[in-house]
């Protein structure tokens, strides 16, 4: 008679393996795509459509950087993620981009003549599903960045979710192959297998 | 205990018919392929997460120590591009004992300075070489144990197309990563079929399917729409 334990742990294993089904696909799809960038739908970016439009603004009440550019955003109607730094130029001008898994506008809104200049450039469906594998809002090289859409901080946690639950299913996994008394050798093999081939490659290096 | 049984027996849709030889082979597969790749799965979750929070610490780096070398830089290196300045810089780093994937080189006639960077993981080295006296430069820097994870896990990755495997390791470790997502979609697919034949756990699977489906496309609607 099996365990409470072990039934619990293997429906877990296939609960969470059925709820992060399409998240799986969508990083291994878009890992494997990001590896081989001499690919033809890789070259989304050489293929990317450029549109040039200037719009009326009304100057931000609160002209902080982060505040106005959040403002101006708002009445061009630009969502997503402000990336990198927000720059004030001696002519009274705010530059700054906005990036979304898709597309990328660059905003340089001329707050004494109430004009922005905006550029945005899209990328087809293979370059937005390579921007969301990435899309953090932060990166360890540059620790200015900061996340500050709400959809960035969700699109996060969903990989800190997915990246525990494939914790969890490892995990799970392993404990469901130990109570198998049938298959514990053979597959000792195979775990032994990928331990050292990923150990040689950690301490390559060495 | 009758679900509880069900679901760690065989099932009975696979005891009938010609499927109990296919239901046997692919569970016995995705055993065996989910422990083999049980590390590298490991190594990109981990990983990943680690690069979502960059402020997570991952050791401080150790600078090693400068030692400083004769080498020689082959004639008309300046003048090659891509994968032949590589072949040549690899020469130079064989010379000086270093090893790794080899970065953009920097090569300034102005300066008299040839800067090769090299990496590997857990390391980075930098190969700084003055052209007039053949004199070479080389610092190594350990990274960390985890920064070997995200090394690993970014290579090697969508930049420098044109020089990017230019180390036999990262070649290998190109196979590795594309096996791991490549079989991670297998197990994912043999996972559900294995599911899918549990009768007991067809309806609270259903459920969990549709609602990872629903967060799924509402994340990607609020991110892209």
């Amino acid at each position: 008679m099996p365990s409470a334990v072990e039934a619990w742990t293997r429906k877990l294993h296939t609960y969470l393996g059925l709820y992060f089904l399409f998240f799986v696909w969508l990083f291994c799809l878009s890992g494997a795509i990001l590896n081989h960038p001499k690919w033809r739908i890789a070259g989304f970016w050489n293929e990317r459509k450029q549109v040039s439009s200037e719009l009326k603004i009304s100057r931000p009440a609160d002209t902080s950087t982060l505040q106005a550019a959040g403002d101006l955003m708002m009445q061009l109607r630009i969502r997503g993620e402000i990336s990198g730094e927000i720059t004030h130029t001696e002519s009274g001008e705010i530059v700054f981009r906005v990036v979304r898994p898709g597309d990328v506008s660059d905003i340089k809104a001329d707050l004494d003549k109430g004009l922005a200049k905006i550029s945005h450039i899209y990328v087809n469906n293979w370059g937005a599903l390579n921007m969301l594998h990435s899309f953090t809002g932060v990166r360890r090289t540059d620790p200015t960045l900061h996340q500050n859409w709400w959809a960035t901080g969700m699109w996060r946690f969903s990989m800190d979710a997915l990246s525990a639950g494939l914790v969890f299913m490892v995990l799970s996994g392993i404990f469901i192959w130990i109570r198998r008394a049938q298959q514990r050798r053979s597959g000792m093999l195979a775990l032994a297998l990928g331990i050292l081939a990923l150990a040689g490659f950690l301490s390559i290096g060495a | 205990m009758n679900a509880l049984d069900d679901a760690l027996q065989t099932p009975p849709a696979a005891k009938e018919g010609t499927h109990a030889r296919f239901y046997f082979i692919l569970r016995n597969l995705h055993l065996y392929v989910g422990l083999f790749l049980s590390p590298f799965v490991l190594l990109f979750a981990v990983s990943a997460f680690l690069l979502n929070h960059p402020g997570i610490p991952l050791g401080a780096p150790v600078e090693c120590q400068t030692k400083v070398m004769q080498v020689d830089v082959p004639r008309g290196f300046d003048k090659l591009e891509g994968m032949e300045r590589m072949q040549q810089a690899r020469q130079i780093l064989r010379q000086a004992s270093v090893s790794g994937e080899i970065g953009p080189v920097h090569y300034s006639d102005k300066d008299g300075r040839l800067i090769i960077p090299v990496s590997k993981p857990g390391y980075e080295t930098t190969v700084d070489v003055t052209l007039r006296t053949g004199l070479a430069s080389i610092t190594e820097r350990g990274t960390g144990f985890l920064d070997s994870f995200i090394y690993l896990h970014k290579m090697p990755g969508p930049h420098l197309a044109n020089i990017r495997g230019n180390w036999w390791v990262v070649r290998a470790w190109t196979w590795f990563a594309d096996g791991t997502a490549w079989l991670l979609i297998f197990l994912s697919v043999s996972g559900v079929y294995l599911w899918a034949v549990l009768r007991s756990e067809r309806h609270i699977g259903l459920m969990l399917l549709a609602g990872g489906v629903i967060s799924f496309l509402g994340a990607l609607y609020a991110i892209c729409s």
